[in-house]
């Protein structure tokens, strides 16, 4: 059955490409139009002898029709369209979904591969995501311009650059180092075992989604981390030139067809080229032959060649995307170097995935992600898997133990991590009308110490949907005193409960997120659907604190000890003297004592000392003295002193003059002082003032 | 004022993390151990019967320095010590090949510990053919305080409510007349507030009204003026000397005391000569009569008994011109 539809579909799009209507192959074939209509739906097949005739009329082999790898007949014409221009003479001077972003590297990964996770197709496997970047010169970067069809784009960016808006701008820096430095930046995103841009050429789909239409979500399921279709723009605000080129390969078949559906669009500002006005988007692709769309450039099911020219080829058949965004650049402006915007994506995806990319014993992990920088085909940072425990040991352990069921109630052991159950009454939705039943959603707190190389600490990372990061929570009146620590909140689907409870807690979440999806507030679309919003989200948070406080916070000091507070703290013992501490500075120190046993058993020292000034001499007498661990220390007498700098000895005393910042003398001891022998104890060099009296 | 040994000492950082407790093979909370304040409270409300506790100790030694150094040998111990018992119990470290860490267990005996044990960790090896040099040590010990509910470094005298007429202790029946006493006999010292003096704890604790908190506030000042006097006595009638009769300074809650206190008796002197003064004149008497009132003014500042007193009398002030208006 199957294989009558791939045939009926795979016609259908023969005949379109060729301008070909169903009346007159029919008319053709000498057959009714009722027959050509019944292979073209998928109820029947055409008989041998009527495959040769239709095969000529394509201009194709019988083979062609029955294996249906390729298109009959010549290629189309791959080309640029540009819409026209409004009639009503309106002009859009840019893509507002695009200014709703920081157009920086790290808030492309975190979009682009928060997409690509909420298109995982198998739920068994990862969805793997790959970013390359690559950068183009010379001869490499002349055939990848070609196969762009370059020439065709030119007159449109010269014009378009010419305004003097944001965009114009912008595209004229762009153009400026793709002429003066002669190279060129290509950022490709690939993610497969996604679901790959299904669906029609202009209806609804996960394709026009991303190709046609602006701010339009489309995602498939209630689980999605993205809610307001605009992580897409990050690609064409990534891109310099406002260009990005798509191939796909589709988990559903469209037009009969799964492997390299390619696109490529455009998103200039309004312009005129040759007296023509145009619009603002242009797409690479196929004309169509549709009447009522003619000339208009849709996606086309490119050969291995042509992916390869337009460096969009896929490693293997697994559904999925790949993204090239052409003239990548960073806006953040810091990272220059391959490398360094090699590291910066790492970085990014590390941060904001951590969650994604950990795995359990039995559970695998929903994300995997790696690097890679090429120059003209060359590795210049080969691929580099991203591993989460690089920089968030503490919270990919903290995970994996509740993924493992390793939790513990109470935290008793620095490599334990502790699971708390936070309640969260969901409101029920407006729409349900009065006397309906909210839900209790339990989400999942988990504790567990800091590790020492951790940045950031001793906040609630926040996440729900695909374990996607939505804010750090710092919480309140945990009282003082408290050791790093890092908590991790699973809330809805993130729990890996699959209750009503979890579908009505992802659901007010997600609503509760603002298009940055960066933390938890009150949205306008979360009052509109919900009773009594922003109570429930200040109970929940004050559920996530006690339940934290619960783990790591210390108990009360007991009541006996206490006293009454107007008391204790007149009576601190440990505070600092307010007054005190400035004194100390006044005297002279010893700074640095460096020695040796000599051969007779007596210790060398050579003292240095730090004198602060002050308007009469220094009299001082050097003392020293052998460690011990306990008990009171033996002294030791000096049998010689020896002046080195800036002090004189006068009857073993050091006289050190007014104006002196530091001193140094020199002194060995008196070997028949020594309690024991010189090597068997260490020694310490300490300074009094001379006092008048004991002279 | 480091000490200076006639053989290579590690200049590098060593490291002591307590990973875990137990109580009588019952694990403690981790929340009763600070490595921010490097304190583990090894007490638990429910029991007070404990015999053994048992601290896990993971150490990171400098071990690059160590590899390449000219020490054989080298081991790694921890060293639990409490001045008030007497207590040294040294427990030997291991590491395991490939581990970059040296672990181990302490164990601390209930009855060989009276309040706040120190655990430091020392590096031995041998060196020019003698054994057992200590070549390295923490810089900051660890405070095992087998009293405190929570893991704080700081200690706050303890301040009591006690019925002294009525009560159950015996020896507070002679002083039932006393609002209260400065006890610094024990490990810590202690503030005891006598519940039957009529008023007084009510007075300290709830105090309403200008005039009442205003009094309130020059009663604490008088007790803690008293209390800082009594406590600098304590500490300084307690002191141990080096062999030549410098004293030394004590440790613990003494320490705190004096070096807060001696700075305002003896301004200009540094602080180990004003402890060697304040030894010398309370011994032999000379200038001890006036130095008294240099002790009793630091004390009564640092209670801030004269700032509690000029609210006190104005607040009284106030109140007797408030109906005259």
């Amino acid at each position: 059955m199957e294989d009558i539809e791939d045939f009926g579909v795979w016609l259908g799009r023969q005949l379109r490409r060729n301008g070909i209507s169903q009346a007159e192959l029919a008319q053709e074939l000498k057959l009714t139009r009722a027959a050509v209509s019944a292979w073209v739906t998928g109820r029947a097949r055409p008989r041998a002898e009527v495959l040769a005739k239709i095969a000529k009329i394509l201009e194709t082999d019988v083979a062609t029709l029955i294996t249906r790898d390729s298109d009959a007949g010549s290629d189309r014409p791959i080309d640029w369209y540009h819409r026209a221009a409004h009639q009503d003479g309106g002009r859009e001077y840019g893509n507002a979904a695009v200014f709703a972003f920081d157009a920086n590297l790290a808030v492309l990964a975190r979009e682009v591969t928060q997409n690509s996770l909420d298109e995982r197709l198998d739920p068994e496997r990862p969805v793997r995501v790959r970013f390359t970047l690559h950068e183009l010169t010379g001869e490499h970067l002349h055939s990848f311009l070609s196969a762009l069809k370059w020439d065709q784009l030119e007159p449109h960016y010269a014009a378009a650059a010419q305004s003097r808006h944001k965009v114009g701008r912008a595209l004229a820096e762009g153009l400026r180092a793709l002429r003066d430095d002669s190279s060129l930046l290509l950022l490709r995103v690939d993610d497969y075992n996604a679901s790959g841009l299904t669906g029609p050429e202009y209806g609804d789909g996960r394709y026009a989604a991303v190709v046609r239409r602006q701010l339009d979500s489309h995602k498939s399921n209630d689980r999605a981390g993205g809610s307001y279709g605009l992580g897409k723009a990050t690609l064409w605000a990534a891109s310099r030139l406002g260009l990005v080129l798509i191939n796909s390969t589709l988990s559903e078949a469209y037009e009969g067809r799964t492997v390299r559906r390619v696109v490529g669009r455009l998103d200039l500002p309004w312009r005129e080229v040759d007296g023509v006005a145009y619009a603002g988007p242009a797409w690479l692709g196929e004309p169509d032959t549709a009447r009522e769309r003619e000339g208009v450039s849709r996606s086309w099911w490119a050969d291995e060649r042509v992916v390869a020219d337009l460096r969009l080829d896929r490693d293997s058949d697994d559904p999925g995307t790949s993204f090239l965004v052409v003239g990548a650049h960073d806006a953040a402006g810091v990272n220059n170097t391959l490398e360094d915007l090699h590291a910066a994506l790492g970085r990014a995806l590390s941060d904001n995935f951590w969650a994604a990319m950990t795995s359990g014993r039995t559970t695998p992990a929903m994300l995997e992600a790696s690097v890679r920088a090429l120059r003209n085909g060359e590795f210049v940072v080969p691929e580099q898997r991203v591993d989460p425990l690089g920089r968030h040991p503490a919270l990919v352990h903290a995970l994996r133990a509740f993924l493992d069921g390793d939790t513990v109630e109470e935290l008793t052991d620095s490599g334990q991590v502790a699971a708390r159950d936070v309640a969260f009454a969901v409101p029920p939705l407006r729409a349900a009308g009065r006397g309906a039943e909210g839900h209790d959603h339990r989400a999942v707190l988990l504790v567990t110490p800091a590790a020492d190389k951790d940045e950031k600490h001793s906040r609630i990372i926040c996440m729900r949907g695909t374990r996607m990061s939505v804010t750090a929570r710092s919480p309140r009146s945990l009282g003082a005193g408290v050791d790093p620590f890092q908590a991790v909140l699973l809330a809805g689907f993130a729990t890996g409960d699959d209750s009503s409870a979890t579908h009505a807690a992802e659901a007010f979440l997600r609503a509760a997120e603002p298009p940055e999806h960066d933390r938890w507030g009150t949205t306008e679309e979360l009052t509109a659907a919900y009773a009594n919003a922003p109570r429930r989200l200040t109970e929940f948070n004050a559920a996530m604190d006690a339940a934290l406080r619960g783990v790591v916070g210390r108990r009360a000091v007991g009541q006996d000890s206490t006293g009454p507070e107007i008391l204790r703290k007149l009576l601190r013992i440990d505070a600092p003297a307010a007054a005190s501490n400035r004194r100390g500075l006044g005297h002279p120190l010893v700074d640095r004592v460096v020695g040796k046993v000599d051969g007779d058993g007596a210790w060398t020292l050579d003292v240095t000392l730090s004198v602060p000034h002050r308007d009469g001499r220094w009299e001082l007498l050097p003392v020293v003295k052998f460690d011990v661990r306990s008990g009171g220390r033996p002294s030791l007498e000096w049998a010689e002193l020896s002046p080195k700098e800036n002090c004189q000895v006068v009857d073993g005393r050091l006289l050190i003059d007014p104006d002196v910042r530091s001193a140094r003398f020199g002194g060995v001891t008196a070997v028949r002082s020594h309690p024991v022998a010189a090597a068997m104890a260490g020694v310490i060099v300490d300074i009094q003032q001379a006092r008048e009296i004991s002279a | 004022m480091s000490t200076v040994y006639a053989y290579p000492t590690l200049a590098g950082k060593i490291e002591i993390t307590v990973r875990g407790a137990s109580m009588d093979g019952k694990p403690l909370q981790l929340s009763l151990i600070s490595q921010r304040d490097q304190v583990v409270a090894l007490h638990q409300i429910e029991r007070d019967d404990w015999i053994e506790g048992v601290l896990d100790l993971e150490v990171s030694l400098p071990s690059d320095e160590l590899d390449e150094g000219p020490w054989s040998g080298v081991s790694c111990v921890a060293v639990l010590t409490e001045g008030a018992t007497n207590t040294r119990v040294v427990s030997r470290l291991e590491r395991r090949r490939g581990d970059t860490h040296w672990r181990g267990e302490v164990r601390v005996r209930r009855s060989m510990h009276a309040a706040r044990a120190l655990l430091d960790v020392s590096v031995v090896g041998s060196h020019g053919g003698v054994d057992g040099r200590v070549i390295g040590r923490t810089d900051t010990s660890w405070v095992v305080d087998l009293l405190a509910r929570t893991p704080t470094r700081q200690r706050d005298l303890e301040i009591l409510e006690k019925d002294f007429r009525d009560g159950p202790e015996e020896g507070l029946r002679r002083f039932a007349d006393a609002p209260w006493l400065i006890d610094t006999t024990g490990d810590l010292p202690a503030v005891l507030i006598n519940t039957s003096f009529e008023g007084l704890p009510e007075l300290l604790s709830g105090a309403r009204g200008p005039l009442e908190k205003a009094t309130a506030g020059m009663v604490a000042a008088q007790i803690a003026g008293e209390a800082w006097a009594t406590m600098f006595h304590a500490a300084l009638s307690d002191l141990e000397f080096d062999e030549d009769g410098t004293p030394r300074f004590p440790g613990g809650w003494r320490e705190s005391v004096l070096r807060s206190i001696l700075p305002e008796v003896f301004p200009g002197l540094p602080l180990p000569e004003a402890l060697a003064e304040a030894h010398s004149c309370r011994g032999d008497g000379r200038g001890w009569a006036e130095i008294q009132a240099r002790i009793h003014y630091a004390a009564g500042k640092r209670g801030q008994v004269p700032k509690n007193l000029t609210a006190t009398i104005r607040a009284v002030q106030r109140a007797q011109e408030g109906p005259r208006r």
